[in-house]
């Protein structure tokens, strides 16, 4: 994953808890409604929760 | 005799690492440890002797990065840079299972100078993990000796001591971060010019940007064109990413990981506990439970209680000398104290539930399936931590608002944290309950049981639709967001959150307790003199209630409260409870025990016979109900609104607070009178 340039508007927290680019994460589960997504990343098997809106600022490529 | 030398250390690290444990551990000082980031919200400190030293321990709230987004974060770098003259150094906690980002915050810590001890706690779960670390390997990269700790076994705790006495805290030699090429003349012209001896220091100068009002002020000091772009978000972005590319690569030479990979306790309980269907039900079945647990289990220690007050009011009644002093203290004192103790059992169930929810991680969880149903009324998920705290007390609920990050929904959670039914409530609907109430069963539940349990469904209503009123009108500052840690499962410490309990429960009742014997007496006076009734007399005593000056203030008031349907002993009672709301009950109990006319009998069976001059009953259906919405809707607690001046700052919106909480209960309690009536 990337982050989109549009830095200003992402709250810094999402790369402070260690979602940085590069980073090969996993999207377990999502409240309903559009709800927060359950992520989990990198080695340590961090997790996580976003909304969809910070979502949004993250750029994703799939793995298979 | 050794002359003991004090010092001062602070316990820093990321919210969930087990800080809290380790401050018990050091200091086994009753403070509430928690898996559910900002349980520390504000700084506690505790004390140990070590050998001759006295040892100040200063937690501190946890936090991700020296840049805060938060006001528990803002608590904690402020600290940590103002009062850097005040300590000898911080112990930094790792968390075995997340280095990498507990190693952010530890590296910028070190850059500023701090001299730090390290701590690396549960490895024990790191290995059940199949995870491990080169400890001696981590400590050379790092160049800081590294203590293992497993808090919760007692294990490493002398370590940490003895290092803390001999003062083995380290100063990094070299710092972690290097200042990027594009701004290092700037960064050397701030160093000279504002004799900051510090490269990273004189960097966040600029990084930590506008949050402190600095940046402005720095760059038109300098005078530098090039400087004027320099937005300080992206000074910050820039930095983080730097420094984890720098931590990836020590971890990949420290940790090793074994191939297999055992399914967590975690990741099996989340595929239930986020469900989108069955994460919901869990959560209401556990609430379900609480309660169930609150108003059933509790009915057995209630009812012994009761029958010791009871015992010990008679007992008194019967031993003391006759006369008005022992209407108050057998009549007056004692009920009213064993009226609040009463309800101590309720209120330790409670709590207890609610520290075992926090302690296991489960709350995480419920801030993530309620943020998305929150959100309408203008709340975070977070907010659901304050409400279902209030549900307890609202004052620890207010403070536990610290880690919403946007302003506008901490503010609104503030405001309508105090329409949950607080413990302190309970025994005034209990009271007015048993009155008003029949004692019959629907499918074999109570009906009593049912409209308590309205009572609460009706304050948790009310929170939400004022937030979502108080949401139009309150104009939003900064983005909303929710980016939040989902810690590992871990087993509540049910013995320790048991002693946090009765702590909690016995200040409940020594504070309450002391409140309502200076009420009692306070009333007792006001109901034993009375205006001069001869030319001669200063004033009179031992006066009918009728003739006294408690009537003659409470008949004062009288028009006001009229219209709810309230005589001037209920008006008293409301006015004594502005200081806190149980204060009710004990003086109800005081009231109806001074009067002369029948000196005899419950209490309760007095207030239920108890008529108005015009032979209605003072308790009927529709005075119960008015005074029901009235303490379900009313600000009446000075302690909360003392820690909602302090948490908001603002004098506008604590007044607001009361004359709308105050505002919406007198009239919704008129309507009720006068629609029941």
């Amino acid at each position: 994953m990337r982050y989109d340039n549009d830095h200003l508007k992402m709250p810094n927290k999402i790369i402070e808890m260690g979602l940085l680019p590069e980073t090969v994460f996993r999207i377990l589960y999502q409240a309903p409604f559009s709800g927060p997504m359950y992520v989990e990343f990198g080695e340590e098997k961090s997790r996580i929760a976003l909304r969809e809106e910070e979502g949004d600022f993250i750029i994703v490529e799939e793995l298979n | 005799m050794q002359a003991t030398q004090k010092k001062q250390v602070l316990l820093v690290g990321n919210p969930n690492v087990g800080k809290s444990t380790v401050f018990n551990a050091l200091c086994n000082k009753k403070q509430k440890t928690g898996n559910y980031a900002g349980v520390t919200v504000a700084s506690h400190s505790g004390f140990y002797n070590y050998e001759n030293e006295e040892v100040e321990v200063v937690d501190l709230p946890g936090s991700y990065s020296i840049y805060p987004s938060s006001e528990d974060e803002a608590i904690f770098s402020k600290f940590l840079i103002d009062k850097q003259q005040d300590y000898a150094g911080v112990i930094y906690i790792l968390e075995a299972l997340s280095l990498k980002r507990g190693l952010l915050l530890f590296q910028q810590i070190q850059d500023l100078g701090v001299p730090m001890i390290l701590v690396v706690n549960q490895i024990d779960q790191a290995e059940r993990r199949g995870i491990t670390i080169d400890i001696k390997k981590f400590s050379e990269a790092l160049g800081i000796q590294i203590i293992q700790t497993n808090a919760k076994e007692q294990i490493g705790i002398e370590e940490i001591k003895k290092a803390v006495l001999n003062n083995n805290f380290v100063k990094a030699n070299k710092q972690s971060f290097e200042t990027p090429n594009e701004h290092k003349d700037f960064i050397q012209k701030i160093m000279s010019h504002k004799d900051i001896d510090n490269e990273y220091k004189a960097w966040m100068s600029l990084s930590l940007g506008t949050d402190l009002g600095r940046i402005e002020s720095i760059i038109e000091q300098m005078n530098e064109p090039d400087s004027k772009s320099l937005v300080p978000k992206r000074l910050q972005v820039q930095e983080t990413v730097r420094r984890y590319q720098k931590v990836d690569k020590i971890l990949s030479n420290v940790i090793s990981k074994k191939a297999q990979f055992k399914e967590l306790l975690t990741e099996k309980l989340d595929k239930v506990l986020v469900h989108k269907f069955w994460g919901y039900v869990v959560f209401l079945a556990i609430l379900l439970i609480i309660f169930q647990c609150v108003f059933f289990l509790a009915e057995y220690p209630m009812n012994w209680i009761d029958d010791f007050f009871a015992w010990l009011s008679a007992f008194a009644g019967e031993h003391l000398p006759e006369g008005p002093l022992n209407s108050l203290i057998s009549n007056g004192i004692v009920p009213g104290l064993g009226g609040i103790i009463v309800f101590a059992p309720q209120i330790g169930i409670l709590l207890y539930f609610l520290y075992l929810l926090e302690d296991s991680g489960y709350m995480a969880r419920v801030v993530f399936l309620m943020d998305r149903l929150l959100r309408p009324f203008g709340l975070n998920g977070k907010s659901i931590v304050p409400l279902v705290s209030g549900t307890a007390c609202a004052i620890p609920a207010v403070i536990s608002t610290r880690n919403i990050e946007n302003l506008k929904e901490r503010l609104l959670t503030i405001l309508v944290t105090p329409f949950m039914t607080c413990s302190a409530r309970l025994p005034v609907y209990s009271i007015i309950i048993g009155l008003i109430i029949s004692d019959k069963s629907f499918l074999g539940i109570k009906y009593k049981a049912l409209v308590l349990m309205g009572m609460y469904l009706l304050g948790f209503i009310v929170a939400l639709f004022s937030a979502a009123i108080l949401n139009k009108f309150i104009k939003n500052k900064g983005k909303t967001y929710l980016v939040m840690d989902l810690p590992t499962y871990k087993k509540p410490l049910f013995g320790y959150d048991f002693k946090m309990v009765l702590g909690k429960v016995w200040d409940f009742i020594t504070g309450a307790g002391k409140i309502i014997f200076i009420v009692s007496i306070i009333i007792w006076f006001l109901s034993y003199f009375g205006p001069k009734q001869k030319p001669d007399q200063l004033v009179a005593t031992n006066v009918q209630l009728d003739h006294s000056y408690l009537a003659k203030m409470g008949k004062g008031i009288e028009p006001v409260i009229a219209p709810l349907g309230y005589d001037w002993k209920m008006g008293v009672g409301i006015l004594t409870s502005f200081v806190a709301r149980e204060v009710f009950v004990g003086t109800m109990s005081t009231l109806y025990s001074l009067d002369d006319d029948a000196p005899e009998g419950k209490v309760i069976d007095k207030m239920r016979n108890d008529v108005k001059p015009n032979g209605e009953k003072v308790f009927n259906f529709a005075t119960g109900v008015s005074v029901l919405l009235f303490y379900a809707f009313a600000m009446q607690c000075v302690s909360t609104l003392a820690v909602v001046y302090r948490e908001t700052k603002s004098w506008k919106w604590t007044g607001f607070q009361v004359v709308m909480m105050t505002g919406l209960a007198y009239f919704v309690s008129m309507l009720a009178y006068q629609i029941l009536k």
